[in-house]
């Protein structure tokens, strides 16, 4: 839609990212991944384990390295070598928040160093004072006490914990943030709490989020883009109820049959689709990253792009 | 046995552990009662006991824990009196399976997979050479496992989570067991997998006519697999009933709040339902309603005393002072409401939330 | 639309009914009670800290805290020992003044506690001194290889730019035999206190920086390390505030250990004449002199009490790195 208007954050281009195999040669985890993220959007990106999908938020935050093609950070690259001021400012505006909050604290800090820990990395001198009014701070925007300073993480349930995860991200006053499966470690009565913190918080300081999740029941209610990967390569991408309306690609209808639904009848009624690679014929032409129209995107060759339009014209799909 | 008779029935069953000398106990007196042929979810969130509990069912609680109190009898047999280790072996993979959420750790590494189901063959049914052999290949064919007769010569290593979820499955029912627990079958598997793996649990359950328990925390699986669901939360069953009575009609307040936190029921770009707070430390003793500090709408008569289970209707019966006949009619969040009216909520929830409980009979 | 609908007996049995038990309740109580969302946020706190738990897990551990006072008690007495009165100097050779012979092999009495040596020196004075140089020595040598092995293992085991080049050097240090390298050592040096020291410490350091830089490869990718690199926070930072503290259980152990190790490679060094020179007594230097007359049944006291103390030191050890190192196991911890 009107795509060009708003502003790019980020930019994936032919990303590829690649680790080396014990005993030579290379895996290649992402496979030329191409997508933009826009300012103040949720955009998802949903695959299922083994997808590549950790690795290109790991590649965003600069954890793996690129090895090929470019990240660019509001059109400035900011993989591979980078200048010292560039580095800081990615370190400060690009954070992230971690999967399993058992493991993502150091459990030997306590929370006030833990939540301060990137105060001390971006050069910028403060009184302890000052410091201390930034956790207290940080700790009330996501709905702990600023008491719970003097503690350690050990102390805390795992809501609790990935809330502390997330004020160490916010005190860097990002702009955008990686968060790699949020809630899919928490206890389900938990999930709900941040889910609403992280789009609270979107809302009062206009973040952008790039949030990768397996579970597609999840990123439905929190996305407005849904990107799929399968086997390190996008192979869908549109606005998240255009995704679900019209999924076009085998792999995506597979997905979105597989929900699982908190609701008896309608599970006993589900018939799951099982996606089977060998349906798509790429002998003769392979598929390519291709426009359906309305920023919607598939990845297929030319005459299964032909089904697709056919499909959505005729209301098939 | 008839379809529908109890097969194992569990009443106020105690649990405590002993952890560097304090007590913690992880199961307050909970009952369950177990039909023959059908498949009951045990649902919690972690630490709501609900793994405790079974485990006890099968002598598989660690060594620091014990059951107190309470019985769970099963063929005639008090489960909960068992001590012996011996006694055990009688049952457990024998009578009473278990298949856990992680099967790498299920299956043992060094030995192939045909190797570890003709062991139960060899163990449980006397068979041995070409005849357990032809056991193991026919239940590998079972379990939906492609080319078995090669395949069972591989290690588990040369398996997919799925494919190995499956050889566990396999493993299981090999000695045709009376009850099936899964743990957590399908938690570290993705979706498509998921999916897959509980059709087989439940064709599996059609053609050797088990029992089955889901302890699980996800809804979706327990809307997909259950006949009948029960509730856990802090050591105790709070509700309990058929799929459709605790999915659509759900009286507890926990229940509630762990439908209506669900993203799938909630309204894109508005906040969900959410608990705040965590469950109580089981470390204390837990007066009153375990979940009243963590509900916003709850009685005083919650912090006083616990609450019995009342009767909504023959199957359903939850653990609320909200049924209560003096207690003050409560509207559920919206979620919820929306549930009951996909069932027509006249047919099961129409009446005042008191008034079940005049009609519900003795427990 | 109920299936099982037939049955009468509710899934859940209690003993009493639930009117039974309705009906002991105050009906007043049925009105909403006051909610605090902050209280249910505080949950339960537990005041926990890792070192108070550690600290109050050693001090539960009653064997190990008998060794600890032991052990302290040996060390402040080598110290005390010479400012007593009537104590005799390690070193001096006692001489009969009645025959103006050497008090030789004198068996322990009121005169010399422990006895005397071959050569009339009293060996209660050298057993307090010898113990003051052994255990400095194990201390020292001790120290020194943490703070090698440490600093070596952090670097080696978590900048990978280094791990190929550290790999090298150890592979080169560790493949020459110790034995010839505490030689070569005290060929070049003169024998003395520090030579020692020296010489333990130059290889010592290598088993724990290799275990340190082990441990740290398994731990360095987890993710609250990852989080600390988003942050943008330094190496150095990572491995001291990061790593190290995670690591303190198995370090202090192998530290405990290598002490009573450092003084039984004393006492073999000694033993096959690189040792301490024999003008400073040290358990090395006694323990050899005892091993030279011990088939001699009445002269073997000499070799019975530098042994006994020996043991004792050993032991406590082994016995403390073993009760700290569960201690300051958080698994360990409630």
């Amino acid at each position: 839609m009107s795509g060009e208007s708003r502003e790019v954050v980020l930019e994936l281009r032919d990303l590829e990212v690649a680790f080396k195999v014990k005993g030579g040669g290379t895996f290649k985890a992402v496979k030329g991944v191409n997508f933009c993220i826009y300012k103040g959007e949720t955009f998802g990106l949903v695959g299922e384990s083994g997808s590549g999908k950790t690795s290109i938020g790991r590649a965003i935050v600069r954890i793996n390295d690129a090895s090929s093609g470019s990240i660019l950070y509001k059109g400035r690259r900011i993989d591979g070598r980078i200048p010292k001021e560039l580095d800081l400012e990615v370190v400060r505006k690009i954070q992230m928040i971690f999967q399993d909050p058992m493991a993502s604290l150091n459990e030997r800090a306590k929370v006030d160093y833990i939540v301060s820990e990137g105060l001390y990395n971006i050069g910028v001198k403060r009184s302890e004072e000052e410091r201390r009014e930034l956790v207290a701070k940080a700790l009330l925007e996501v709905g702990l006490l600023p008491e719970f300073a003097s503690r350690f993480p050990h102390e805390f349930s795992g809501g609790q914990r990935q809330r502390i995860g997330i004020a160490r991200a916010l005190i860097m006053e990002p702009e955008l943030i990686v968060a790699d499966e949020p809630i899919s470690a928490l206890d389900v009565s938990i999930r709900a709490q941040v889910l609403n913190l992280l789009s609270s918080i979107q809302k009062a300081k206009g973040l952008t989020y790039l949030f990768i999740a397996h579970d597609l029941s999840v990123v439905r209610f929190i996305t407005d883009r849904i990107a799929v990967i399968s086997k390190g390569r996008i192979v869908e991408l549109a606005e998240t109820e255009e995704l679900f309306r019209h999924p076009l690609h085998p792999y995506t209808r597979a997905l979105i049959s597989a929900i699982p639904q908190p609701d008896p009848l309608a599970e006993r009624r589900k018939v799951v689709k099982v996606y089977d690679p060998a349906c798509h014929d790429y002998s003769v032409e392979g598929p390519a990253w291709s426009d359906v129209g309305g920023g919607h995107f598939v990845l297929a060759n030319s005459k299964e792009l032909e089904a697709y339009r056919e499909g959505l014209a005729a209301g098939r799909l | 046995m008839a379809k529908g008779d109890a097969i194992l029935e569990a009443k106020d069953i105690v649990i405590k552990f002993n952890l560097r000398g304090r007590t913690l106990t992880a199961i307050r007196g909970a009952g369950l009662r177990l039909n023959e042929g059908e498949t009951l979810a045990i649902v919690g969130e972690s630490g709501s006991g609900k793994s405790v509990l079974t485990k006890s069912f099968i002598g598989m609680l660690d060594q620091n824990g014990w059951v107190d109190s309470g019985e769970a009898v099963f063929e005639g047999r008090n489960l909960a009196a068992i001590k012996d280790e011996k006694d055990w072996l009688a049952i457990r993979g024998k009578k009473i399976s278990m298949v856990f959420q992680d099967p790498m750790t299920a299956l043992n590494p060094l030995l192939t997979v045909g190797a570890q189901i003709k062991e139960v063959f060899e163990l449980h049914h006397g068979l041995s050479g070409k005849q357990a052999d032809h056991a193991v290949v026919e239940m590998l064919e079972r379990v939906g496992i492609d080319n078995p007769s090669e395949r069972r010569k591989q290690y588990p290593h040369e398996f997919s989570g799925g494919m190995r979820q499956r050889v566990v499955i396999a493993i299981a029912v090999a000695c045709k067991p009376r009850i099936l627990i899964c743990d957590e079958p399908t938690t570290a598997l993705d979706v498509t997998i998921q999916a897959q793996i509980l059709d087989l649990i439940k064709a599996l359950q059609r053609d050797l006519a088990f029992t089955t328990v889901y302890i699980t925390h996800d809804l979706g699986v327990v809307a997909n697999v259950a006949d009948k669901v029960a509730v856990m939360y802090a050591g105790q069953i709070v509700e309990t009933g058929s799929a459709e009575e605790v999915f659509y009609d759900s009286r507890h307040p926990y229940t509630w709040a762990l439908l209506s936190s669900l993203p799938q029921l909630g309204v894109k770009g508005q906040p969900l339902y959410s608990i705040s707070g965590t469950p109580p430390n089981l470390f204390n003793t837990v007066v009153g309603d375990a979940f009243a500090p963590r509900n916003p709408k709850a009685l005083k008569v919650d912090f006083a005393a616990q609450p019995p289970m009342f009767q909504v209707s023959p199957t359903h019966s939850a653990a609320t002072w909200l049924l209560d006949p003096r207690a003050p009619a409560m509207e559920p969040p919206p979620a919820i409401l929306a549930m009951r009216a996909k069932l027509g909520g006249a047919k099961l929830g129409g009446a005042k939330l008191g008034d079940a409980a005049k009609n519900g009979g003795a427990l | 639309m109920i299936r099982g609908a037939m049955m009468r007996e509710p899934l859940a049995a209690g003993s009493e009914s639930a009117e039974a038990i309705a009906a002991k309740v105050d009906a007043s109580l049925f009105v909403p009670a006051d909610f605090d969302a902050n209280a249910a946020e505080r949950g339960g706190y537990s005041d926990y800290s890792y070192w108070r738990s550690t600290m109050r897990g050693f001090l539960k551990n009653r064997v190990a805290l008998g060794f600890l006072l032991l052990l302290g008690a040996l060390l402040l007495f080598t110290f005390v020992q010479p400012l007593l009165p009537g104590q005799k100097s390690p070193t001096h050779i006692h001489i009969d003044p009645a025959t103006g012979m050497q008090y030789r092999n004198v068996a322990p009495g009121a005169e010399f506690w422990f006895g005397t040596n071959t050569i009339g020196q009293d060996l209660w004075a050298r057993i307090w001194g010898g113990t003051r140089t052994s255990l400095m020595l194990g201390l020292l040598v001790g120290v020194a290889e943490m703070l090698i092995g440490i600093t070596f293992g952090a670097i080696w085991g978590y900048v990978r730019r280094l791990d190929g080049v550290i790999t090298e050097i150890y592979n080169v240090i560790n493949n020459i035999p110790t034995t010839i390298v505490l030689m070569l050592l005290a060929y070049i040096l003169r024998p003395s206190f520090k030579t020692m020291v020296i010489a333990m410490c130059a290889t010592g350091w290598l088993g724990l920086a290799r275990f340190v830089r082990n441990q740290i490869v398994i731990i360095r990718d987890r993710e609250y390390n990852l989080a600390s690199r988003c942050l943008g926070t330094p190496s150095r930072r990572i491995i001291v505030k990061n790593l190290l503290p995670y690591l303190v259980s198995v370090i202090m152990l192998q530290t405990a250990l290598s002490i009573p190790g450092t003084i039984g490679w004393e006492v073999f060094l000694t033993y096959i004449g690189l040792g301490l020179p024999v003008s400073i007594p040290s358990l090395g230097n006694l323990v050899n002199e005892g091993r030279q007359i011990m088939m001699s049944p009445e002269l073997r006291y000499q070799l019975l009490f530098p042994t006994i103390i020996l043991s004792l030191i050993t032991i406590s050890f082994y016995v403390l790195g073993n009760a700290f190192s569960d201690a300051s196991d958080p698994r360990n911890h409630v």
